[in-house]
């Protein structure tokens, strides 16, 4: 139960970073339904622990509810730091490419 | 045939101006790209026929290469050839290199520190860093016997044909591995290097596997 509602305390502190950057306009519209919705939906997960408990069970799974969401959380972190890696390379490429047109048109 | 060298330099003031004494008298031209080192290079634009580009921030030795290639051509090179600043390379053995090109026997030359001629080649680079770049270009059906060659040449066909996308030091293996690919006649020079400082470490190495396999994602 404790730990339930320290992971919500952390949910509701992102949520809240989320609508200031929202208000400082760092952050678009879709970006920020996008989060919110992400956010949201861990902390549903997190209130109804026991429920995705019985529906992993019922789907042949042994762990947990929360290891099941730590594992799920991993992948994702896993997929968004190779997505933003292949972000950082086209940027950089992009770079190299204006500070050349730069160079020769000089 | 006009022949363009072309030479990245960033933070080389020690050496670059002894380099191009040597290099200019062997070349119809010599272009600087001084990839945004800290104390501005000044004094060789001067020289006829030494052309000095700046890049305004440091994007690696792989896109100066590639910006002075674009320059080069722009020149009507027929030749070009890419040479160090840090004065490892022999510019006597600039003629040997691109003799083949002028032969037309060959489209590309790389130059070789394994085919005979003495180099003062550090051991672990010599013995671990270099198979295992050997190792590693064979993986992409490389099977030149210096898997780093930074002294090559090619024809004005090959430099239109091919873009160095590796702004970093993995810009030697993706030269090595496109111009492989792309079936173009290779030849290999041996050449003399001086080694003034250690230059590529293990680390490096690593970097550069890393860079090409990011390169091989982006394709």
């Amino acid at each position: 139960m404790l730990q339930q509602v320290i992971a919500l305390a952390f949910i509701a502190i992102f949520i809240w970073r989320l609508s200031l950057q929202k208000k400082k306009k760092q952050i678009g519209n879709n970006e920020f339904v996008l989060w919110l919705v992400f956010w949201l939906m861990g902390a549903l997960a997190i209130i109804f622990i026991r429920s995705l408990d019985k529906i992993l069970v019922n789907l042949g799974f042994s762990g947990s509810g929360i290891n099941f969401l730590l594992y799920l959380a991993v992948i994702s972190l896993f997929y968004l730091v190779f997505k933003l890696r292949l972000k950082i390379s086209k940027l950089e490429k992009d770079l190299t490419d204006l500070v050349r047109e730069i160079t020769l048109t000089k | 045939m006009k022949t363009i060298c072309v030479i990245p330099a960033y933070n080389e003031d020690r050496r670059l101006a002894g380099v191009i004494a040597k290099v200019r008298p062997l070349v119809d031209a010599v272009v600087v790209v001084d990839d945004g080192s800290k104390k501005k290079i000044e004094g060789l634009a001067e020289l006829a026929g030494v052309f000095v580009l700046r890049h305004p921030i440091n994007r690696g030795q792989g896109a100066a290469l590639q910006t002075g290639s674009d320059y080069a051509l722009k020149l009507g090179a027929d030749i070009i050839i890419h040479f160090d600043a840090d004065d490892q390379f022999a510019a006597a053995e600039i003629p040997e290199v691109i003799a083949p090109l002028l032969s037309q026997e060959a489209d590309v030359v790389f130059g070789s520190r394994f085919l005979g001629k003495k180099s003062n080649i550090p051991k672990i680079k010599k013995y671990i860093v270099m198979p295992l770049g050997r190792f590693a270009n064979r993986l992409w059906g490389v099977r030149t016997s210096d898997p780093q060659s930074g002294f090559r040449a090619y024809t004005r066909k090959v430099a239109q044909s091919f873009r160095i996308e590796n702004d970093r030091m993995a810009h030697c293996s993706e030269i090595l591995i496109k111009l492989s690919q792309a079936g173009w006649r290779i030849q290999e020079i041996p050449i003399t290097v001086t080694y003034h400082e250690y230059g590529q470490k293990l680390g490096g190495g690593f970097r550069i596997l890393k860079d090409l396999f990011l390169q091989k994602i982006r394709q």
